[in-house]
This record gives C-alpha cells, structure tokens and sequence, in this order.
C-alpha cells in the first residue's frame, strides 16, 4: 500500500509541475505578443523606433530633477523635461533650449529670454511663460532640503521672475551670476508642467511631467523605470526610440554580463579593467565619457590629527597616485592636482603637486608632533562612481601607501545613504567621494565643493578659510571672465596649501553598448539625452 | 543480508575483548576502518598545521601589494598567481587559513558553551525554565541562519569579531536542543535517580553525571558545525560583513576577485578551493565520527 501511494504522489506532483509549466508557457506568450506586435509596427512604419534597456548601478531617488542632486535621478529626467538653455552635445556650451534667443543688460542684473512657441507639456498643458515664472516661484518658495540646487545656483540673487508677454521671461536679479546661463542650462531646473504639479502636489516626484522627447510611464523602484516617446515632440523626427527602459543593475560585472547576453542594450559604469574585453567583442562597443569630473580623498578638517594641515600634507605625499590610476582605472585617468578638472576655465595649471614622497610625509608627521604616526578611519565607497569605480579597492591601496608612513588606516563602510549623511555630519576622518560638474564651470567645483557656505551640503571635509571664500564669492558676482579665473586661480593655490583633501584622479568615464546602437554620446554631466539615439535590429 | 550473519557469525568471539577496552579507544578503532573519516581528518591536521605555521610557510606577508605584478598567472614564483593588488595569492591563502579556522573554532566553542548551558537547564529544570529557553530557540531557529548572522553584523557594525559572535549565536539552538535533549534521556537513568536519592547536589549531578554522558554528540555536533562556520564566516566576508581589508579572508577574496572572474581566474580558484577543502574535510571527519561514537550505529 505505501509504495503505491508514494507512485500516485509522484504521479500527481508530475501532472501539477505540467500544468504549472504550461500556465507559464502560455503567460508569457501572452505578454509578448503585444510587443511583438507594437515592434513590428515600428520597423514597418518609420523604420526606427525599438526600445533601448539602459542598464545602470542605481535607481533614481526622484524623478523631480529640481527635488534632488543625484546624478541617477538626472539621467532620466534630462529625457522628460527641458531646460530653457542646452548644453552642447558633448560639452558644457550654451545653445538654445526651450528659449531661443536671450539677452543680458549692461549691469547684468536683468536678463531676458525669449521662449520656443508652439510646445506642449506631456498632459497637453501649454509651455509658455507663466510655465517658467510658476516653476521659478515654486523653487523660491521651497528651502535648501527641498530644492538644494535652485538655492545653492540662484537662491537669494535672483529678486524676481515676470512674464513679460506669453513668450517672454525677465529675470532680476540683486547681483550679477556669472554662469547664470549655464546653470539654467543645468538637468535640475528642467521646467515642469504647472498642471501636473498642482494635481500630484507631493507626489509630483514619482509623476513626472516636462516637455522632453520621453514621456513617464512606469516605475518600479530598485527594479526599472520605462519612459516612451512622446509623439508631439516639437522636433521633428525625434525621438527615434519607442521606448526607453533603464534597469538597476547594482553590480559592474554583473551588468556587463547582462549587455554580453543581450538583456540591456547599454550600460555605464563600465569597470576599467573591462575595456579591453569588451573591445575585442564584435558585438559590443565602448563610449567614451568626456571628463568633467574629480575623485578624491576628503580629510575631514574638523577631526583630530586632520586639524594639523602639517598632517594633511603629509598624507598628501605618502599616495602614488599614478600607481592607484595604473592600477584601477587601467590608465583612464589623469592624476589630479587641482579640486577641478583642467577643461574648466579658471583651472590653475602653475600649482604643484605634493610629490610621492613617503620620506618627505614622515618628516612632515613628525614635524606635527605624531613621528609614529596615528590611528584613522578610511572610508570607503559602497557604491562604483564614474570617478571611483572601485572604492574598496583603491581605499585598500591607500591603506597600504599610509601604512608606509606609519598611519594605521581601517577601512569603514556603510550604505550609501548613510555613508553620505554621515559624512555630512563630519563624522568621517578621511573618506572616498567625488564630484561629477553640473555645468563646467568652476563654481560648481570649488564653490559647491570647497566653500564654507557649503558645509553641510557638498562640502564634506568641512574647511574653512576665509580668504577662499572671499575669493570665490568675488569670482561669482563678477561677469568678467578674465577676472573669474584669476581669481579661481589664487584660490586654487590656497586650497592646495591647506589641502583639505587629496585629489586623487579626473577619470574618463566607460560606458559599453550593444554594436547596433548608433548616435549616442555620452554627455560630461553624466546625463544623457536619448532623444537621437538609434537601434538596429 | 549476507552481512549481518556475518556479524552475527563473528558476534560470540568478541565481547571478550571488548570489555576490556574504554568506549573512546573503541571508538577511535571504527573511526580508524572508515577511510574517509580519516581522510578529513587529515586534510583538517592540514589546515591546522597550514594556520599555525602560516608565516614560515607563507613567502611574503598578507598585504605586500606590488602593482607592478598584478594579476600573474601562477608561475613558480607565485604558485598561486597574484591578485590586483600585486600581493601572492598563496600566502594570502596560507594566512587565510588562520582567520577561517580560528573563526570555526572560536564561534563554535562560543555556541557549545551558551547552548549546553541553556540546555542543562531547560532540560533538567523542565518547566517554565524549558518553556523560556526552548521558545528563545524557536525564535532563533525561525530565521534563515545566514539571514540572522547578517541581521547581527548589521546591528553590531561590520568586522571579523562581530562575524564570529553572529556565528556563534545563530548555532546556539542547535547545541541547545541537543543537550535538552539528551538531558532529558539521560534524567530517567537509574544512577540520576539514585544519586538524587543520595542526596547528591543538583549541580553536582548536572556537571559530573549528566554533561559526561552528552558530551560524544556534542563533539559530533561541533565538527560539523566548525564545518558550517566556516561557510557562514566565508559567506559574510563574501558580503562585505566579515573581515575588515587587507585580512585575507578566503570570503573577502572571493568577492575581491569577482571583477576578474575571466581574466584571472586563479584570484577565485585557490580561496574557494581553500574553503571547498576545509569544510569537505570537516564534514568528513564529524561522519565519521558520529559513526564512530554513536552508539545506534553500531551494528
């Protein structure tokens, strides 16, 4: 009796697995034959179109650009709003954006924009100027938590914002910005639909509505968010997607492997160590991304021995920084020198580096009272950073070059969220971090990075020097590029004095795609508009 | 069939000798017939043998990064090729070999001495004491153990020494529950109630009469758990949530290693074997021996 029950409970369990496996069989048929059909239309009808799977290392926090400062969230909303001025293709130029032409008053306190006419927002809502005043009034009325960018760009200096006519924006401002433009250029201050704002109040973070080439129509959060196109793009012919998934991959390699089977079509942060590799695949190919970036050591200024700048220094020459880009960034980085990268006007090439010289950092321990050296937290990033891929890893080398000198690093980590907030709060003796520039202009690298106002926000090592503030405060009310630099210039040399961090590396950021994509380019910023970009089946 | 009249057979020559010999030499001789048994045995003298003698054996230091020579295939030089960092891969191994054993036998004799405890007293006190304790080792049994470890390490802050207490307490219940158990059996012995009718000290009775007589599944129990340790301690370090950098824990350099899983296989290759071994070593040695020492097995 026994043995025979056993055989109908096997008999059973085979029917039951049949039956499951046939459910699931004819599921996903049926799932995939809308897109199927929807694919074919494409092809036949405009002969472009497709869908693109962006595959990356982190969901966005939010998809209300001006409600953040995460480089994830830009990546998409640079496809579903627009800003009124562009960025070039590949650089941080000015061209026409939502307005077309502008123009500036002699003081610089007025500027003037003419805006695009004839553009719809996604929900039908008509782009014109009493658009864009809304949009700036609503940024005023929120504080540095809620709109960080929008106070720490234009904040108090802009006095105010009128609709001159329906297609004309005044700007007035209490004192002169000098990238006034480029910042308005700048993924945050994407203008949104009024309409859409006022409907989903709080929750306009998760139901974005701009004039972009892409429309919104799916999150699921840590998993994907699925943009489609918008089919009245004021530019004709444009987008040439149908649909744009991006996919959090968490892992590097684990996403590499998911573009090597054809699961995304196109992924970033590419390890460096992966480029050969992908290189010699004929079905792959590499994007280069232009360098706007830093990656560096904060020495958190407020934290004993790093209070001793002798101590500072001395850490600054125990590191072999070219060892570290050799080792980890297999060549793609420059060493860097300055808290900027060199493309950046203003930047200083005449400042030195401290030179590795373990010797040289030992005398300078000893000479701040610590010959044995001392005990510290490294932090290192959880998380693969363009400008830092691997985190761990150079935070290990590190480890290594100050352990020569007799400084006992442990390595600490945390999330990513909590490692951010932390930090913030000053609790991090040195720590791995990094910058990527919104708009390629020196104030949002030394400003935004290394002024005191900015403690709290960007300014993780906490320094403070007054004669840099003053500088840098100087540079961003003139409207003289020649006197900017100048004085971008001097502040680089005090920075390099004091030595608040160790700049460890300017990185040229991968990204590898499938070989059938055609016309993307990778944007400095890290956001990358998709709108041209082609895919052959 | 066949071998049981063997047995059978053979049954009346022995029990003379067999009086003669304590029940540990008795079985330390089926332990020595079964050939595996031995074989994990020493692959695990091995190990130990590995840890304890790591820096003479072991050609360069843990940490000894050279980024000239990254990433080299074994050669004779470096047997086991070198890492990213330039650093031999072998000698992080053989010094590996001291962190993953010294975490199994520390974590483990953490568990058996909390979890005996609680379950003498669950078991010989019954009552409220056995429902307190045997609930406190459902709860812990209900969670996944690696879960559990990485719900601990989270808590406490990611280290080696917070890996091991994470480890230690997620093999507290099954020590428990094994004691209990045995407790439980081996209170209805005549010579407790006889020595309860004595007079003899609760404690007494506990410590001399009834921890001896658990003592065979509780070694048992440990080599294999040491086994599980191991795994566990690898699993965390291969999270993130183990062994601090630049401690060349075999789990550690198996995540450090995923990057280059095509380019330089043998960064992955040597610590899984490592870990392969020394747990396939474990496990063979605690089968045995619980063939060796349980009494039900014998034939």
């Amino acid at each position: 009796m026994k043995k025979r029950k056993g055989i109908w409970a096997l008999v059973l369990m085979l029917l039951l697995s049949l039956a499951l496996v046939g459910c699931n069989s004819s599921s996903t048929s049926n799932e995939g034959e809308p897109d199927d059909s929807t694919d074919d239309n494409g092809t036949e009808e405009t002969a472009a179109g497709g869908q693109l799977v962006f595959g990356r290392g982190g969901d966005s926090t939010s998809l209300d650009p001006a409600a953040t400062t995460e480089g994830e969230a830009f990546k998409v909303t640079v496809n579903l709003y627009e800003t009124l001025i562009n960025f070039g293709e590949q650089d941080t130029e000015i061209h026409p954006g939502l307005a077309t032409e502008w123009s500036t008053s002699e003081d610089g306190l007025t500027h003037t924009l003419k805006l695009r006419e004839g553009v719809k927002f996604h929900d039908g809502t008509d782009f014109n100027a009493d658009a864009v005043v809304y949009n700036f009034e609503r940024w005023k009325g929120g504080d540095k938590e809620q709109f960080y960018y929008y106070n720490s760009q234009f904040g108090d200096k802009i006095d105010s914002v009128t609709a001159v006519d329906e297609y004309t924006v005044e700007f007035k401002l209490n004192t002169p910005i000098a990238p006034f433009y480029k910042n308005l250029a700048m993924s945050p201050f994407g203008i949104a639909s009024p309409t859409a704002i006022e409907e989903h109040g709080d929750n306009f973070f998760k139901n974005p509505v701009g004039t972009g080439p892409f429309k919104f129509k799916e999150w699921r959060e840590n998993d994907r968010i699925t943009i489609v196109k918008n089919e009245d793009y004021w530019q004709e012919g444009l987008p040439k997607l149908d649909e744009v998934i991006f996919r959090v991959i968490p892992e590097n390699s684990a996403r590499l492997n998911a573009l090597a089977t054809g699961e995304v079509d196109l992924i970033d942060g590419v390890n460096f160590s992966d480029k050969e590799t992908i290189e010699s695949n004929p079905e792959l190919q590499v994007f280069e991304r232009p360098s706007l970036n830093i990656g560096y050591l904060g020495l958190t200024s407020t934290r004993k021995p790093l209070d001793n700048k002798l101590v500072r220094q001395a850490l600054n020459h125990a590191v072999n920084k070219q060892e570290i880009i050799d080792a980890f960034y297999a060549g793609a980085a420059d060493p860097a020198i300055n808290p900027m990268p060199p493309v950046v006007a203003g930047y200083n090439p005449e400042v030195e580096d401290y030179e590795y010289d373990p010797e040289k950092a030992k005398e300078l321990l000893a000479e701040a009272g610590y010959p044995d050296g001392f005990e510290m937290e490294l932090w290192a990033m959880p998380v693969p950073r363009p400008y830092m891929p691997e985190g761990q890893k150079v935070a290990e080398a590190l480890q290594k070059m100050f352990e020569e000198i007799g400084v006992k690093a442990k390595i600490v980590t945390y999330e990513w969220g909590t490692y951010l907030e932390k930090a913030n709060a000053g609790e991090a003796d040195t720590f791995l971090l990094g910058w990527t520039g919104d708009n390629g202009d020196a104030d949002n690298f030394l400003y935004v990075l290394l002024d005191e106002d900015s403690i709290g926000s960007n300014n993780y090592s906490y320094y403070k020097n007054d004669e840099v503030h003053e500088l840098l405060l100087k540079a961003q009310a003139s409207s003289d590029q020649a006197e900017r630099d100048e004085l971008y210039k001097q502040a680089q040399v005090i920075i390099k004095d004091d030595a608040p961090w160790i700049p460890l590396v300017h990185s040229t950021p991968l990204l590898a795609g499938s070989a059938n994509i055609s016309n993307f380019l990778a944007h400095p910023t890290g956001s990358d508009l998709l709108s041209s970009v082609e895919i052959k089946n | 069939m066949e071998l049981s009249t063997n047995n059978q057979l053979q049954r009346p020559l022995e029990p003379v000798e067999e009086k003669a010999v304590s029940p540990w030499l008795e079985a330390w001789r089926s332990f020595r017939k079964n050939k595996l048994a031995v074989l994990g045995t020493l692959i695990v003298l091995f190990f130990i043998l590995l840890a304890i003698f790591a820096p003479l054996i072991a050609p360069q230091g843990i940490n000894e990064q050279n980024f000239e020579k990254r990433l080299l295939a074994p050669s004779s030089e470096h047997w086991f090729g070198t890492d990213d960092f330039g650093r031999d891969i072998f000698s992080r191994v053989v010094h590996g070999a001291r962190i993953s054993l010294w975490v199994g036998f520390l974590a483990v004799t953490g568990s058996i001495v909390v979890g005996c405890l609680l379950g003498i007293l669950a078991g010989y006190y019954g009552k409220w004491v056995d429902t307190i304790i045997s609930r406190f080792f459902d709860i812990l049994l209900a969670f996944p153990s690696i879960l559990l470890a990485i719900a601990i390490v989270a808590v406490l802050g990611p280290s080696l020494k917070n890996a091991l207490i994470a480890i230690a307490i997620i093999n507290i219940p099954n020590f428990g529950r094994l004691i209990r158990s045995r407790v439980l059996s081996v209170k209805q012995e005549e010579y407790i109630l006889a020595a309860k009718a004595v007079g003899m000290k609760n404690s007494r009775i506990l410590f001399h009469h009834v921890m001896p007589n658990s003592i065979a599944p509780i070694i048992v129990q440990g080599t294999l758990a040491i086994a599980t340790a191991i795994i566990e301690a690898a699993a965390l370090g291969f999270l993130g949530l183990g062994a601090e950098a630049p401690n060349p824990e075999w789990g550690k350099m198996l995540t450090d290693s995923r990057a280059f899983l095509v380019q330089a296989p043998w960064t992955m290759i040597f610590p899984g074997l490592a870990i392969m071994l020394t747990v396939l070593g474990f496990n063979l040695m605690g089968d045995g021996l619980r063939d060796a020492l349980d009494p039900k097995m014998k034939n």
